[in-house]
């Protein structure tokens, strides 16, 4: 699903985010990319996300080269995969059920199946009953439950995560990795990046160990 | 990523093999109109809930459309003016006092027979008399003398425009027995079409400066309402909006913008006439004439809406574009 070949990142041609970083990720696997901050975890999603392009090496996404893409076919792209933010990027002015219904609007979906998926998704979170909120009367967690709703209502194939769970406490933690393990058990490929390390312990998932732009450790699942 | 079947419609959390959304062409264009509707009726929606910012910014796109508009009119009607002149490109042969009538009109049919005249008319010096005194209300005055002191005139339309061929022909029109001149006032002529030109260039010059004007206005609020709305524009980004989704509200709004300055313009323009018209007319009246301060009419009110739309719209696309150009990936 995802390969790294050989893979650096270098900012203002000084600063090395990534060296030579390469793995792969089979379609259906669920990963944590782990290691301190500045390890390079967030270049690694970026990477993946196109919001910035390799110096080095080949990145291909579902045996596409996207380091090539052109600038156009980026948000086709970016469709084809949910991402989860730390600050969960919602917009305020927006309620929860508009929230979780953009990726569809951009889609285009109808009007009719837009909303099917979209209490489908707020559903599988927990937060049907919230759709007319606004993300502000919302608690962290919740916000965080309606990022993981907007991320997986067009049913990606590869779900990405940037410390979807940084600003919770451990309970709240549990839970949201419990939702992502759900979708990875119906097929979805997911990619998160954490350094909650005792949290990764617990889940007995495969570990990609970053230092200092390199990777250190691939550590198969228990 | 595979493309499995089209989604169903059913409320089902996603099923092994994760589906991508799939769309037909026809549910795409129906989307895109759906979304165009939606964005136009939003946009309108966010400038009508800042009324004096959105009349601000109109006027300004109005003022800079009117300035031109009426230098466009002015033109206008120096070229009605100009139409005239090419009626009086013809030449006047002012014939010898005394000449009977019907030595008159022998002269007039000498002139018509020559090469190069495409037609010629009589004015014989009672109709000249006749016409000279209805024009100047001076029967009075022209009454108390005896003799006609008109001459019979013959006028004359060259069948060239060439200023050289109307030269020669003027001369030899002069060599016709009974005729005293012939009179071709070229000079003035020139000098009226080169006013004209001129009037073209300023007109020009001006319309492309507060062309600019309005792009400049329009790119600046735009550019603001794109600042205030930069955290939606990342996140739509991020899940894969296009560049022609983004910029999709803000052409509506660069468009509305150029709209609503277009017809204040156009009621700029009808309230300026409507108070210059009266003591202009009185001024045409008081010279025993009549005119009519040219409107901008049907045609030109349309020509000017679409221009201030069109301006609002690069506007907007310009100030947008700048923005997108910044979040592509490095």
């Amino acid at each position: 699903m995802i390969e790294f070949e050989h893979v650096g990142k270098r900012y203002g041609g000084r600063f090395e985010a990534l060296a030579d970083v390469g793995f792969a990720v089979e379609r259906g696997e669920m990963v944590f990319l782990t290691g301190h901050s500045g390890a390079g975890k967030s270049s690694v999603l970026r990477l993946l996300m196109l919001l910035e392009r390799p110096s080095r090496g080949r990145i291909s996404v579902a045996g596409h080269d996207i380091t090539r893409l052109h600038v156009s076919q980026i948000p086709f792209y970016r469709r084809q995969i949910g991402v989860v933010y730390q600050n969960h990027q919602l917009l305020h002015d927006r309620s929860i059920f508009d929230n979780v219904a953009l990726p569809l609007i951009i889609r285009g979906a109808a009007p009719q199946e837009a909303r099917n998926r979209v209490h489908a998704a707020l559903d599988r979170v927990g937060l049907l009953h919230r759709e007319k909120a606004l993300p502000i009367e919302l608690s962290g967690g919740e916000q965080q439950r309606v990022g993981i709703a907007r991320a997986v209502v067009a049913r990606p194939a590869l779900l990405l995560a940037d410390e979807p769970t940084g600003n919770l406490d451990p309970q709240l933690s549990a839970d949201i990795m419990r939702l992502f393990e759900d979708f990875n058990r119906v097929g979805t490929t997911v990619l998160l990046a954490s350094h909650d390390l005792a949290l990764i312990a617990r889940l007995r998932h495969r570990v990609l160990r970053l230092r200092e732009g390199r990777l250190v450790a691939d550590e198969e699942a228990a | 990523m595979t493309r499995s079947q089209p989604p169903s419609r059913d409320s089902a959390p996603p099923r092994r093999g994760a589906r991508t959304h799939q769309i037909t062409a026809e549910g795409r264009s129906r989307a895109w109109r759906r979304h165009h509707r939606q964005m136009a009726l939003d946009s309108l929606g966010r400038l009508r809930r800042r009324p004096l910012s959105t009349l601000l910014t109109m006027l300004a796109i109005a003022i800079a459309m009117v300035l031109p508009a009426t230098l466009w009119l002015a033109l206008g009607s120096a070229q009605l003016l100009d139409a005239n002149l090419d009626d009086s490109a013809r030449m006047t042969l002012y014939l010898d006092q005394g000449l009977s009538e019907s030595q008159a009109m022998a002269v007039a049919e000498r002139a018509r027979a020559e090469a190069g005249v495409a037609g010629t008319e009589l004015i014989t010096a009672a109709a000249g008399l006749a016409e000279f005194q209805q024009r100047l209300g001076m029967e009075d005055a022209l009454a108390m003398i005896d003799d006609n002191p008109l001459p019979a005139t013959v006028l004359v339309q060259p069948q060239s425009r060439d200023p050289q061929a109307a030269q020669a022909l003027a001369e030899r029109l002069g060599a016709i027995d009974g005729v005293e001149e012939a009179r071709l006032d070229m000079a003035w002529l020139e000098r009226l079409r080169q006013l004209g030109e001129l009037g073209r260039r300023i007109v020009l010059v001006f319309g492309v400066l507060f062309g600019l004007g309005v792009l400049l206005v329009v790119g600046n609020t735009i550019r603001l309402a794109v600042e205030s709305r930069r955290e939606e524009i990342e996140v739509v980004t991020l899940i894969g909006a296009t560049h022609a989704f983004v910029r999709r509200p803000f052409l509506y709004v660069g468009a509305w913008y150029g709209l609503g300055g277009g017809l204040l313009a156009l009621a700029l323009l009808t309230l300026g006439r409507g108070w210059l018209s009266a003591p202009i007319n009185a001024i045409a009246q008081s010279f025993g004439s009549r005119f009519e301060l040219p409107g901008i009419g049907p045609g030109g009110s349309l020509l000017l809406l679409l221009v201030s739309t069109l301006l609002g719209l690069i506007g907007a696309w310009l100030a947008v574009g700048r923005h997108l150009a910044e979040i592509r990936p490095r």
